[in-house]
């Protein structure tokens, strides 16, 4: 990283000494940039082009049991001086209202450097060939379609590089730089007596422009526009009466996020995000409890490979590893940090992560997904009489406990005598956490992964993260049916 | 001159001199401090000093908009080089309209309160206040929320030579208060005064929402008359917002693309302005990025369409004048203010035979912008109503409906309002109570 980074390192690491010495029984500083390069384009026709550059430091305080973080993008000594002094003054200020203190566990915090390298870097590609991908994008879904049009195709390509030192007073020190890749549209068909479909859908993942030939966006569009168009002619109301329900990957993947995954963020269950995204169901002490049937294994991992969520250190210096969430059923592990660990008398399992330079590091999933079992997809619908496969979804909630949750199917398909039939239009699944997990009569095998950016802490912080799973069978479910 | 106007002036100047055929600047400086607040006590308090330099440059009718943290004015400088050359290489936009001639700007007065910049400093007593307050109801357990204070400056420097600078104080705070088992309500307050009374009314009325709402019992979801409370509307409202914005509606995002101005699109009792100018509300300003004069204007007037948002580029193909509401690409409202009506809330209750009164809600998404199809979850405290008086606090539902329809059903205001900015309602909003009949409810049926 040349001198620049040299440069950077010092003030990183005088940040942390210059705490330390006012005071702070914890400090942390954090060099984080990040660069961006954006093309967004309506109906094939490039709208303009966006570049984002973010620089900073962010320095986080630990004074008198109470905590302290304050950043700048000037970066010079007095710059950090101030900032430092900063957030130790207002520590120390607010340590008066501190009813239990707010302590850090210890952890076996890293020294290391690692980086995500592209098989195919964001400078090997022209401007126009990123520009004619949303052509492409454009023809494809468009020329699909036959009664109905494409009212609107609104994509975007993103490509960023986020690099981060990290230091802290028990000694991390890790350098990262990790590349990603984005690509998310809105695709609206349009017929004059049926009315409108919307499709959102983003892709993403750590890595270079190797991931556009993996993706195979232009086929995958021509392939659904087609069927959007269909769904939109065509679609048949749900049954009413209880049936089986395949809900697909991309449903699962969104199901374990919202309903596994931020329940079992240490920080909420202890009420610190109680105002803004809520509490948890998971209450403290409900660790060994069941939550479902054998089949839900729920695995939280920042490590996979090219993953969108992908580190290896957290933003507190702890190495990541796979976290075990649900285990066959029970409420086995929780995301923390290193504040909640010391709650939990814990280690740390690394969930720490900033989202940019003037955040604090916050409890965090990165990766989440059902773990997979061992059906075709021809074997769990082989024995459904009638049933629903809900293959994907574009409105959905959970309520701030994460209990009660909302999907709604937008390709669907009726299932009849072990056999897709017709198009089902919008069904409801509403269902609550419990009855989701103790559900799961059997899994598939191939496990596949979506792109999402999850929002979370005050300011709003959005992280990029991986959700999945495989297709599940759930039986006994009445769906509902969306307002007409 | 401000040096932020300046310096916004001498990237503009170097923006042409590299190339460009046009080009603006904002820089936008900030200080800001927040106290986040949970289990009643400070959970983090965080302080930021950041200067943002946004770039709207244009090239042969080629679009680049930049967003720079820069840890230094040379990093920019060096940006506008590499841009050039990029420029090039990308398509003329069929949005491109050149940027309008300056304007004589009328400031809006009274932006700046000196008691919330010298709070920046040390929040820690309006932190104590909001917290204390609440737990004067005895019931109240527990209280979680944040107070957030800014001062800001904003300067706008074209190639058309528009030279322009704006400071503002801002106060942002929610609570959050539980109760007993079951028990929570929530407020916010947004503010360019600092009102130690305001504060303390939010606290409170989160307070006394939570222990009223304790011990709750489980209804049947169907369809009911809804008071929604400014919480809930205001939530409503930023997406009504964002939907009159012109770039929303052409991305295929909006109930109103297939509408005109002069369409009837809400019941006739409903009126929401985008109102720039209310010194009162934290989004105010004098100028929009393009450098025009903000004005009030109804989006929806006695239930009809009357404007779109507009900069200059959307108005250009849309045969029409900007509204003031740029954004250089995207059009946005400053402020939403509905115009109340002259129910008391118990006036609105009694109007009500079978209904909820919902307080607070979250989590809104939809399964079709252009159909306005969505549902969104209620949160704290939701009471029963039955015979025009409340008969007890009930359990979270959904609300699932058509956005058109919602507005159609609006049956009466409230005319007390309530200035809410928090998590939930991003644009700063005043609304009153709103009963709106029949509306969809669910809940989770295993």
């Amino acid at each position: 990283m040349g001198v620049v980074g040299l440069e950077y390192e010092d003030l990183v690491l005088y940040a942390v000494d210059y705490a330390r010495n006012l005071g702070a029984k914890y400090a942390e500083a954090r060099h984080h940039k990040k660069t961006g390069f954006e093309v967004f384009s309506r109906n094939g026709v490039v709208l303009g082009a966006g570049k984002i550059i973010s620089e900073g430091i962010g320095v986080r305080v630990l004074v008198d049991g109470a905590l302290g973080f304050s950043s700048a993008n000037k970066l010079d000594k007095e710059s950090i001086r101030n900032i430092v002094e900063r957030a130790f003054i207002q520590a120390k200020a607010h340590s008066k209202l501190m009813k239990k203190p707010i302590e850090f566990a210890d952890a076996r915090v890293g020294r290391a450097t690692y980086g995500v390298v592209e098989k195919k870097p964001f400078d090997r590609v022209s401007i126009d060939e990123k520009l004619k991908l949303h052509e492409e994008f454009w023809k494809a879904a468009s020329g699909s379609v036959k009664e109905a049009k494409v009212a609107v195709f609104f994509a975007e390509y993103i490509e960023s590089i986020e690099e981060k030192i990290v230091a802290n007073s028990d000694g991390a020190f890790i350098r990262s730089r990790i590349p990603r890749i984005r690509i998310e549209y809105n695709l609206v068909v349009d017929h004059p007596q049926k009315g409108t479909l919307q499709r959102f859908e983003e892709y993403g993942a750590s890595g270079g422009i190797e991931w556009l030939y993996e993706w195979k966006i232009s086929e995958e569009l021509e392939k659904n526009t087609k069927k959007y168009e269909e769904v939109l002619l065509k679609a048949k109301e749900p049954p009413k009466e209880e049936i089986d329900v395949i809900v697909g990957s991309e449903v699962v993947g969104l199901i374990v996020h919202e309903s596994c995954g931020h329940p079992s963020e240490a920080d909420r269950i202890l009420g610190r995000e109680a105002a803004q995204a809520g509490k948890s169901f998971i209450k403290p002490g409900m660790l060994g409890e069941r939550i479902g049937n054998e089949n839900a294994t729920v695995i939280d991992d920042p490590t996979i490979p090219g993953s969108y969520g992908f580190y290896l250190y957290d933003d507190e210096g702890v190495p990541a590893r796979p976290r075990y969430l649900y285990r066959e059923g029970i409420i086995y592990e929780h995301l923390h940090n290193r504040w909640t660990a010391k709650i939990y008398g814990v280690e740390s399992n690394a969930a720490a992560r900033a989202m940019d330079y003037k955040s604090e590091p916050i409890i965090r999933m990165a990766n989440t997904y059902l773990k997979p079992g061992d059906y075709s997809f021809e074997e769990l619908i082989e024995d459904i009489k009638k049933g629903v496969y809900i293959k994907s979804y574009m409105e959905w909630n959970i309520d701030d406990i994460r209990w009660s949750q909302r999907y709604v199917g937008l390709e669907a398909y009726l299932i009849e005598n072990g056999e897709l039939k017709v198009y089902v239009r919008n069904p409801v699944l509403e269902l609550t956490t419990k009855a989701f997990y103790s559900k799961i009569d059997a899994l598939g095998k191939e496990l596949r992964f979506y792109a999402g950016t999850c929002g979370k802490g005050e300011p709003a912080q959005g992280v990029p993260v991986w959700f999945g799973g495989p297709d599940v069978r759930l039986r006994k479910i009445r769906l509902g049916v969306a307002p007409r | 001159m401000k040096d932020i106007v300046e310096i916004s002036s001498k990237l503009v100047e170097r923006a042409l001199s590299e190339g460009f055929d046009e080009a603006a600047t904002i820089i936008r400086r900030n200080k800001r401090t927040m106290v986040k607040i949970a289990n009643s006590e400070p959970s983090v308090i965080q302080h930021w000093t950041t200067t943002e330099v946004d770039l709207y440059l244009v090239k042969d009718k080629r679009i680049i908009v930049v967003s720079l943290e820069p840890s230094s004015l040379d990093e920019v400088n060096k940006s506008i080089k590499e841009l050039l050359a990029m420029a090039k290489n990308i398509r003329e936009s069929p949005l491109y309209a050149p940027l309008p001639e300056p304007e004589t700007i009328q400031p809006i007065p009274e932006m700046v309160d000196k008691k919330i910049l010298e709070s920046t400093e040390d929040p820690s007593k309006l932190a104590e206040l909001i917290i204390e307050t609440a737990h004067r109801e005895t019931k109240v357990d527990y209280v979680a929320g944040m107070i957030d204070l800014t001062y800001g400056e904003k300067a706008l420097a074209t190639s058309k030579n528009a030279r322009l600078y704006e400071d503002s104080t801002s106060l942002q705070s929610y609570l959050r208060a539980f109760s007993g088992e079951d028990g929570s309500g929530q407020w916010a307050v947004g503010l360019r005064k600092l009102d130690t009374r305001k504060l303390e009314e939010m606290a409170s009325i989160a307070a006394r929402y939570a222990v009223e709402s304790r011990n709750r019992v489980e209804i049947e979801p169907g369809k009911y008359d809804l008071i929604l409370s400014p919480m809930v509307f205001g939530n409503l409202l930023d997406l009504i917002g964002w939907m009159s914005s012109a770039f929303t509606i052409f991305m295929g995002a909006s109930i109103f693309m297939k509408n005109k101005p002069g369409d009837k699109v809400a019941s006739s009792k409903l009126t929401i302005i985008d109102d720039p100018r209310n010194p009162e509300l934290p989004g105010s300003t004098a100028f929009d990025d393009e450098g025009i004069n903000t004005y009030s204007k109804p989006i929806i007037e006695n239930g009809v369409l009357k404007t779109i948002l507009h900069n200059t580029k959307t108005a250009t193909k849309a045969k029409t004048k900007t509204t003031g509401n740029a954004g250089w690409i995207v059009p946005q409202p400053w402020n939403l203010v509905v115009t109340p009506g002259d129910y008391k809330l118990d006036e609105l209750i009694a109007e009500v035979k079978r209904g909820i009164l919902v307080t607070n809600n979250w989590y809104t998404r939809l399964q079709n912008y252009v159909e306005g199809l969505f549902s969104t979850i209620t949160r704290d405290a939701l009471f029963l109503i039955e015979n025009g008086k409340i008969s007890k606090p009930v359990a979270k539902l959904r609300i699932a409906d058509k956005l058109p329809r919602l507005l159609s059903n609006v049956e009466a205001l409230g005319k007390e309002v309530y200035d809410i900015w928090w998590w939930e309602v991003r644009i700063p909003t005043k609304t009153p109570y709103i009963l709106v009949r029949d509306v969809h409810t669910s809940k989770h049926t295993v």
